[in-house]
């Protein structure tokens, strides 16, 4: 019983271990990776001085012979790259020049690929679906999902050749830039919530959202391409604090989604259209 | 064979998991066919097993759904453990016990996870009780689906053993 008890706290800090590895600190560094990078950093500051000292001895006094050979090859190599340089910025001005010509517009009709969807989530809560369609296919990892009725979500790791996993857009986690089609103000839609499953956020505090009007993709997070439906406004009203909480309801029916497309063009980033 | 059992298990549970939850995305019914999996490995053949099934079921559920690897793993890991060691301690026979473990450590697993994400995003997540309370109640009734059947397999196969012997006889004869 001791030694069952044992293996079950070595499993547990195993998996604490590999929480730890993957959740990002308030440094934006993994938590294992921040804490074993402070402790390794003053091992390493250590090391280094002394090795600085080493080598700063060395060539401060004892490798000073070919120095004047040194740097005649670096006054040569300094003029060679600036003419790599000028040829470069020659090459840059003429690309510009053709770009300008060509008028290079954003395409609006994107190219879709159809795909089905072959298993559900496996993690309650984790909201996401596996489709039938891989990297084979030309599916790519952030590519945005829509269904028939508007965005169901975009693609996560892990991609398989020949499958790929969704993380709808109810989901902990999503998020999507969106415009609000009456008021057309701009913001940011999350998921992950109750009932309705979305929040808005970052809308301006001017802006008159309205419930019952529609959200759409904005296409300013270079995900979801622009004039996709995402929902309606639920609620909008303040909160006892002031803040303003617009809750929208999903467009997509999730209990049913059987057929998706995958939007294989990256949108540009659009200008916001907001307020 | 209890290895092999544990893990035959679990690949059932997940595929269920996967094929059934595809027709209830985004809905208000919840399950984890994969918790009731572990929990049953758990009950079947003590903490040990319960402890390892929660470890390959929880792990291949977070790499599935490509969210933060361990989290179900972890989770599973202490449902299964905990499990067991109240399977064994209070040697539970009948189904119906079996399977309010089984609500049980539903509740249980649902509140470690939450509070994992919690800890990770510094903030309450937003818990649907209503959810909660389906997942718990669909777990049960399979758990207690899957008890039923697991009590009741060796009577039919000594059924069908002792018939196919006595038909051999009556032939002998």
């Amino acid at each position: 019983m001791r030694s069952t008890f044992s293996l079950f706290v070595v499993i547990c800090l195993g998996h604490v271990l590999l929480i730890s590895a993957q959740v990002q600190s308030k440094s934006g560094l993994p938590v294992l990776q921040s804490v074993a990078f402070g402790s390794f950093a003053r091992a390493q500051q250590l090391t280094t001085g002394i090795a600085d000292t080493g080598r700063s001895i060395w060539t401060n006094y004892f490798a000073l012979r070919g120095a004047a050979r040194e740097n005649a090859a670096l006054r040569q190599r300094i003029l060679d790259l600036e003419v790599q340089l000028q040829e470069q910025q020659a090459r840059g001005s003429r690309a510009q020049t053709l770009e300008n010509a060509l008028g290079l517009k954003e395409s609006l009709v994107a190219r879709t690929l159809a795909a089905n969807v072959i298993a559900g989530n496996p993690q309650p809560g984790s909201l996401t679906v596996m489709i039938d369609r891989g990297s084979v296919d030309g599916v790519e990892l952030g590519m945005a999902v829509i269904g028939e009725r508007g965005v169901v979500g975009r693609i996560i790791a892990p991609l398989a050749r020949d499958a790929a996993n969704v993380q709808l857009i109810v989901g902990r986690s999503a998020a999507a830039a969106v415009t609000f089609e009456r008021s057309n103000t701009g913001g940011m839609v999350m998921g992950g919530y109750g009932d309705p499953p979305l929040r808005a956020a970052y809308v301006s505090s001017l802006a008159t959202v309205q419930p019952g009007e529609r959200v759409l993709t904005s296409g300013q997070d270079g995900i979801y391409p622009r004039g996709f439906p995402i929902g309606v406004v639920e609620s909008a009203e303040r909160n006892s604090s002031g803040a303003r909480e617009i809750t929208v309801r999903p467009a997509v029916d999730f209990s049913h989604i059987d057929v998706v497309l995958v939007v294989l063009d990256r949108p540009a980033r659009t200008a916001p259209s907001g307020k | 064979m209890k290895l092999t059992s544990v893990v035959l298990a679990i690949l059932v549970a997940l595929v269920l998991q996967v094929t059934l939850a595809r027709y209830m995305v985004g809905g208000r019914w919840a399950f984890d066919l994969v918790l009731v999996g572990v929990i049953f490995a758990a009950l079947q053949w003590g903490p040990v097993a319960g402890m390892f099934a929660g470890t390959l079921g929880g792990l291949a559920q977070d790499v599935l759904a490509g969210d933060v690897v361990g989290i179900g793993g972890l989770a599973k890991t202490v449902a299964g453990f905990l499990s067991g060691t109240i399977g064994q301690q209070l040697l539970l026979v009948r189904p119906s016990a079996r399977a309010v473990i089984v609500g049980v450590a539903t509740i249980v697993h649902r509140l470690l996870i939450i509070g994992v994400f919690a800890l990770i995003d510094q903030q309450w997540p937003a818990v649907s009780w209503g959810v909660m309370l389906a997942e718990v109640i669909i777990n049960t009734s399979c758990g207690l689906i899957a008890f039923q059947a697991a009590a009741a397999l060796p009577n039919a196969l000594e059924r069908q053993r002792l018939s196919r012997r006595s038909s051999l006889s009556r032939r002998n004869w």
